[in-house]
């Protein structure tokens, strides 16, 4: 939800490198069904906390949905679904 | 043969009511265990971790209801009922707003729409940092490894609060 702005400062704070994307009119996030309705400050809509691995041909690998939202997906978890993925040849 | 009388301030002086201490202990690190830094660090069974948060305060509560017992039920053994009220209301009180916290953590849209294992991911163009319009097919077809100049094998998506 946060605009590029936004997400552009929380980069370079905290060192991020990879692409990062922001949906301030939460059209990916309504596409996924991660909509939380008044979950943000003031009761503004936001994204629930989720973690998708998606392989080369497009298709989901591993997924998680948290049930509480200070609980997020383990790196630990995250590697080893990658790792499980079969590299395809190109 | 000459036995040493007891003073009588020895003889009635009250015993410590041990579960104050141990109710305030309980107390204690229930608030701590709500600290974000537990949620930040990456530690095994850290997924518990919202159910000690719930339990450390019932936890407290049951020790002061028990030294609320002793200090009003045997007064002339046990000290501590002004200190034991107070404690016990602040433990049923940090107990009731452990409960409405924990609710309101769980308290999650169902995404029973969202992509499952197996279902291809919905594509998407978002623009980046840079406002550079960027789609996930994009992503999965670019090279991050410049040298093979191979494709990603994966691509991850994580969708989050908001700068947090």
């Amino acid at each position: 939800m946060d605009t590029p702005e936004v997400s552009s400062n929380l980069c370079s704070k905290s060192g991020y490198t990879f692409p990062f994307l922001s949906d301030p009119k939460a059209e990916v996030i309504r596409r996924y069904d991660l909509l939380h309705v008044g979950g943000g400050p003031e009761k503004t809509d936001i994204s629930r906390p989720a973690e998708f691995l998606v392989d080369a041909t497009g298709t989901v690998r591993w997924v998680n949905f948290t049930e509480d939202i200070r609980l997020r997906a383990k790196s630990d978890d995250m590697l080893a679904a990658a790792k499980a993925i079969p590299q395809i040849q190109n | 043969m000459n036995q040493p009388i007891p003073a009588m301030g020895a003889m009635y002086q009250r015993r410590r009511n041990r579960a104050l201490f141990d109710g305030s202990v309980v107390m204690v690190l229930a608030i701590l265990s709500n600290f974000p830094v537990l949620y930040a660090l990456n530690f095994p069974g850290q997924g518990l971790l919202p159910w000690i948060s719930l339990a450390l305060p019932a936890i407290s509560v049951v020790f002061f209801i028990v030294a609320l017992k002793r200090a009003f039920g045997q007064p002339e053994m046990y000290r501590g009922k002004i200190l034991g009220s107070i404690l016990g209301v602040l433990s049923v009180l940090l107990f009731a707003g452990s409960i409405l916290l924990f609710q309101h953590l769980k308290d999650l849209p169902k995404s029973a729409a969202a992509p499952q294992v197996g279902q291809k991911a919905p594509d998407f163009t978002l623009n980046d940092t840079g406002g550079k319009p960027v789609s996930l097919s994009q992503l999965l077809a670019t090279p991050i490894d410049t040298t093979s100049g191979k494709a990603p094998k994966a691509v991850l998506l994580v969708f989050y609060r908001g700068y947090w």
